[in-house]
This record gives C-alpha cells, structure tokens and sequence, in this order.
C-alpha cells in the first residue's frame, strides 16, 4: 500500500532540512506545483533554480508555511509545515529581493523590531546586534535612517534582521536580483560564512553563474523538478553533446542560421556570444564549424569548444521539456 | 511578558516611530481637528444675526410700525433704511446695502381688524443662499410668532375659543439651539469625522503600505500571527482615535461651551462601537486594494465622504435626496452623529439612543467579521 507522500516509495526524511513528496499547488486550472519530490540535507547550500513563473516562489510559500499545498507532503526541520506552521517559523529565515527593512526606521530601529517580533531575551539581542552590526558593516551607524543607506549596505542589513534569531534555514528568494556584480559577490561571501555555521541555505536564483556556489541544485520548470544532483552531475547531463561558443558580428542572422543548420541541436544567446550545441556522434570539431559558418557568409566567425555551463544544461533541459 | 505580548509591543512601537517620523501623518492627527474645530467654528460659521434689513411701509397705521418694530427688537435683523416705495428695495440689494427687504401694503392694519390674514412681503437677496435661507426662516417664524400674538389678541377681546376657529395653526418648530450658534451643534458632528479619518482611513492606508513594501510577506512567515500584527498595527490609531476626541470634546467645552448634558457612558459607549465600525471598514478596504494609492481614494470615499456629507454632519439627512438618504445608512457615522449630538446637547442617555448604539453593534460586527474573512483568504 502507497500512502499519499511516498510518490518514489520513499518516505519523506525527517531528519533532512526539507524533504517534500509530491508536493502539488494548483490555482484554479494552473498548476504552479505539479507533485514535487525534494531533498535538502542539512548543512548544505541548496540552489532552487528556472526561470521566472516555474513555480520557485510557490514551493517557498509552501515551505515557510504561507501557503497551503493542495496535496503532497512537506516536512522542514522535521515538522509537518502544512500541519503545524506556527512550530516551524521560529527556526526558518526568509529573505526576498525586497529587503523587508521600514526605510523610516534606522539601523537600531529596524533590529529592535524584529528582535521583538522574535520575542528575543536582551541578552541574546544584544550579542546578535553587535554581530549583525559588525558583519553589515554598519557600526556607528546604528541611528542613520535605513532609506539613507545604499543598496549593498540595505542587502547586507536585511540579511541581518532575516537572521537575527539564528535561524536554522535560511530561505532566499531571489536575492541578489537588482544588486550590482560586486555587492552579489560580497553576499555570497556573508551565505558562505552562515553555511559554515550549519545553516542550511535553500537559495533561488535566476542567475546561473551564482549557481556554481551551491552544494546541490534543482531545477524547476513549469511546475516539474526536471533535474536535481550536485554542479557536476548536472553538467554531466551533457557529455553526449558538445558546446561551442561562436563570436560573430551579426549576430542575429547567425544565430538563426544556427536554429536551422543540419546536426546543431541547440541554439542560444549566451550573453555576448552564441552557444551551439551539436550531438558527439555528428561533431566535427570547432574548425569544421567554423567553416560551414564562412561558408554561409559569416567570414567573422570564431568558433571556440566550451565546458558546457550550468545555464548550457538547463537551456538544454528545457528545450527537451518542450519538444516532450 | 508572554510572546505575543512583546510581539504585539515590537509592532506598536514600530507604529508609533512611523507617525512621529511623517510629519503628515503627524498633521492629520493631532492638528487637523484642532484646525477644523476653529474652522468651522469660527471662519465657516453657519450662523446668521444682523441681517441688514430695509422696510417699506405702506400701511402707515400705528399696527405696521408695531410689526416692523417686531424685526428691529429680534436681534436677527438690523433695520438700515426706510423705504418710501418698493423701488426702494432694488436700490438696496444692488448696492449691497440690505440682504433682506420687508414690505407691508396698504390695508395691513384694516385686515388684521377684520379677523383675517393680513399679506406681508419679505425679499431676501438669494444670491448668498445660506443666508437667504436662514433670513426666510427667520422672518416665517416671526410672522407666525407676530401672528399668534396678533391673533390671540384679537380672539380674546372677541370671547372666542381660540380652538374652535382654526385661524392659529398649531405649527410646531423645533427650536433647538435657539441662537443657532453653529459650534455647539457642528462639534459632536466634527468629532465624529475627526475619528472616521483617523481610525477608518488610517487602518486602510498602514496594512496596504506594509503590503507594498514586502514587509508583510516577511512578516508573514515570521512567528507574528496575523491577528497579532493587525492589533499591534490598529492600538496606536485607536489610541489616537480617542485621544482626538478628548481634545475635541475638552475645547468644545472651554472654547465653545458645549454642554454635556447627558449621560458619559452611553457616549464611550457609542464611541467604541464606532471605532470598532470604522477599523471593520479600514480593514475591509484594506483586504481588497491593490495599492496604495487605490487604498487611499477607496478609504476617502467609504470613510472621509460619507462621514461629511452622510452623517447629518454638514446637511441635515431629512433634507438630501431621499437615496442619498438611504446611502447614508450604509455608514455608520450618521448614527455616531445622533448619539453624539443627543448626549450633549440634548441630554440623551441609553433609553433615547439604543437604536443607534444598536445600529452600530451590529456594524462593528458585521464589518469586522468581513474583514477577517477577507484578510484570511488573502493568504
């Protein structure tokens, strides 16, 4: 007999930071949640990624107990987070790219509420203000307003009222969305420092590159988990396939000649350049590439063999999931 | 202090640090009644006295002279000129020089001694409508004051029983405030706007602002229950909500002489069942606007609106439209606005305003109970 839950036959671990089986939201006829199966062991920096509508803040809404899944189960920290919501929010964070910070409020102000919200004993707000102060970079700026505080400064306080009751995970909807390269550097630094520390971080992203800093990844695409495993395994979804970055002036007409060429499986934009993804069994090498592109008037062409990326595989993915 | 104790506390503190640091809100809560109880008491005021006069007599008989001194010796009207003719009138209005004209024919005095109605003219310059409108009231009720008099004379020296001829119309006025003196009757009203804004647009404004901030989605999974962040968010305006009405009742009285005449309690009463209506109605609102701004004209138009102009406040609800009448029903403050007014000044207690205590028990619970439904089913 299968109960409900144990869509892989395996029941959902209690000792895991979250583990969710057959997790599914529908909104009217939408389904944003189609019966996920998840995993985040503790201590790990987990990257919960795809594109925007694939359903990533819908299962963080489950997972943080703002919203009720329409079947499936989810336990965070062990708690049945459907069930018993009010057990779970004292020991989970949570942070979205709206930095939830009163910007008419200063520094202290904005750290005192929340200590209050998390009914913190003096003592322990005192050791935590000091810590998070020092970690934000804001000592002597206790009583500027937070609204007169620049972005990288606002980021780094907002992760400090976050976690200022030492949460045991950490929830990070897109965070670094809207900070500048350096900033998001600089806070993948201050993550690393809270992983290090034991907390368990379940980050997503839309940025692939951030997604090389996570221990594990998963990621969703309408609704689906189509692939979950550490960086490398995820890459290892396209050793059959070899990818080329190709420089090319015009490229547009490129890029839609490649779309259309014989034995290119994959097409793409991949920032400046284009990424051409061509099946082993009828890869030729990057000069033989080249040539066919000059041939077709591209005399420009530069035609360099790549390691694929992590965006290369979920590009990949979810042409895969479309063609299905 | 238990943990929803100080969670409580962390939001209300919040809340207060926000109104001391937006000198707006700041305005509307401690200055503006202030301001709109001297504005309306003293600049905009709807009383009306010395009523630049001028009389026309045509009669010439010693009963005309006694009826136009009837005017002078009222206090309401001041008797500038004397006409000869009724051109006299027009000169005066264009001039500015009266705003009321009073005209007696000839055969005044000749009908008053045959028994009958004598006809008396009365012109009043309608280009400044309020005052026009009081003049005429004025002048109708002196003529009938004038007319009893004259009548009851008249059936005395005749021996007939006064009730019998029917010459006397037992017309009823209701002489409340007789002197008119608007900021006795404007303050109980004023006190009841003062706390629909307050309490009603406030309560829409501050949970949609949390909203929009994304700080309500983060407090959201933070142990801070929803009711705790509601009550936490609405004590400072009900705190506030009061304190307007102390300052406004404490200067009605000293400033204005308001009387208190009836009974404190049936008034707390009302008041809390009021405040109580107004957060059901800023809270549903709140529940249903999609922004701040939305928040804010819906909250001006369901409290600040009704609570002017439906209430009895600003117009007597028996002489608007008969729909905008019965819109007037649909908000609770034309029922504060009875109570308020018939405990001070005409000194009404539990047994004349338990319809409206009533009225607004229900409200309170009604909206609140809607407003929690929709709060929940946001989530």
């Amino acid at each position: 007999m299968t109960r409900e839950g144990e869509v892989h036959g395996i029941p959902a671990d209690p000792s895991a930071a979250i583990s969710v089986r057959g997790l599914t939201k529908t909104f009217g006829n939408f389904t944003a949640v189609d019966g996920i199966d998840l995993d985040v062991p503790r201590g790990q920096v987990f990257g919960f990624l795809g594109p925007n509508g694939s359903g990533k803040t819908t299962t963080i809404r489950i997972l943080t107990g703002t919203s009720a899944p329409r079947r499936g189960q989810a336990l965070v920290l062990g708690e049945d987070v459907v069930a018993h919501p009010e057990r779970v929010r004292p020991r989970i964070g949570y942070m979205s790219q709206k930095f939830a910070l009163f910007e008419d409020l200063t520094v202290d102000e904005n750290l005192r509420f929340y200590a209050g919200v998390y009914a913190l004993d003096p003592a322990v707000f005192a050791a935590r203000r000091r810590y998070i102060l020092e970690m934000a970079d804001l000592q002597g700026r206790e009583r500027e307003l937070t609204r007169n505080l620049s972005v990288g400064w606002r980021q780094r306080l907002a992760l400090g009222t976050a976690t200022i009751h030492e949460p045991a995970l950490f929830f990070l909807d897109a965070p670094t969305s809207g900070v500048d390269p350096v900033a998001r550097r600089q806070f993948w630094d201050l993550l690393y420092e809270l992983a290090g520390r034991g907390v368990t971080l379940f980050v997503t992203t839309h940025y692939m590159e951030e997604a090389s800093h996570c221990h594990r990844l998963a990621f969703i695409y309408r609704g689906r988990i189509v692939a979950e495993g550490s960086p490398s395994e995820i890459r290892a979804n396209l050793s059959t396939q070899r990818v080329y970055d190709v420089t090319v002036r015009d490229a547009d007409l490129a890029l839609s000649w490649l779309e259309t060429a014989d034995g290119i499986a994959e097409a793409y934009l991949s920032g400046a350049a284009l990424h051409a993804v061509i099946d082993r069994g009828v890869d030729r090498g990057a000069g033989a590439l080249r040539d066919r592109l000059v041939a077709a008037g591209f005399a420009d062409a530069v035609v360099v063999s790549v390691e694929p990326t992590i965006e290369d595989v979920f590009v990949n993915l979810v042409s895969r999931e479309r063609g299905a | 202090m238990s943990g929803a104790g100080v969670r409580i506390g962390a939001v209300v503190r919040k809340e207060f640090i926000h109104v001391g640091r937006d000198p707006r809100l700041l305005a509307v809560v401690l200055i503006m009644p202030i301001i709109q109880l001297l504005l309306f008491a003293y600049a905009i005021s709807f009383d009306v006295r010395h009523l630049p006069t001028v009389v026309v007599d045509l009669d010439h008989t010693p009963d005309s002279a006694a009826y136009l001194r009837a005017y002078e010796a009222s206090g309401l009207f001041d008797v500038v000129g004397h006409g000869a003719d009724p051109t006299a009138v027009d000169t005066a209005f264009d001039r500015n020089e009266a705003q009321v004209a009073v005209i007696v024919p000839a055969g005044f005095a000749a009908s008053l001694a045959r028994g009958e109605q004598a006809q008396v003219g009365v012109l009043v310059d309608g280009s400044e409508p309020n005052s026009a409108r009081v003049a005429q009231t004025y002048s109708m009720a002196l003529n009938q004051l004038y007319g009893r008099a004259l009548a009851v004379e008249w059936a005395s020296t005749q021996g007939v029983d006064l009730g019998q001829i029917g010459l006397v119309e037992p017309r009823l006025r209701t002489w409340y405030n007789p002197d008119r003196a608007s900021s006795i009757f404007l303050v109980p009203g004023l006190m009841v706007v003062i706390i629909m804004i307050v309490t009603a647009q406030q309560t829409a404004v501050t949970l949609v602002r949390e909203r929009e901030q994304g700080t309500a989605e983060q407090l959201m999974v933070s142990p801070l229950r929803r009711i705790e962040l509601m009550v936490g968010k609405l004590t400072p305006w009900v705190i506030m909500a009061f304190l307007d009405i102390v300052v406004i009742a404490v200067l009605g009285v000293v400033l204005f002489g308001v009387p208190m005449r009836g009974d404190p309690v049936a008034l707390a009463v009302g008041a809390t069942l009021f405040v109580a209506s107004c957060l059901g109605i800023g809270l549903i609102v709140s529940a249903v606007a999609p922004s701040l701004d939305t928040a804010n004209m819906a909250a001006f138009l369901v409290a600040f609106l009704p609570a002017f102009l439906l209430s009895g406040f600003a117009f007597a609800l028996d002489q608007i439209p008969p729909v905008l009448e019965w819109i007037s029903r649909l908000f609770p403050a034309r029922y504060m606005v009875t109570i308020s007014r018939s405990v001070l000044l005409k000194g009404a207690g539990f047994p004349e305003v338990w319809p409206q205590v009533a009225a607004l028990a229900a409200y309170a619970l009604i909206s609140l109970l809607i407003a929690v439904r929709l709060h929940g089913r946001r989530a």
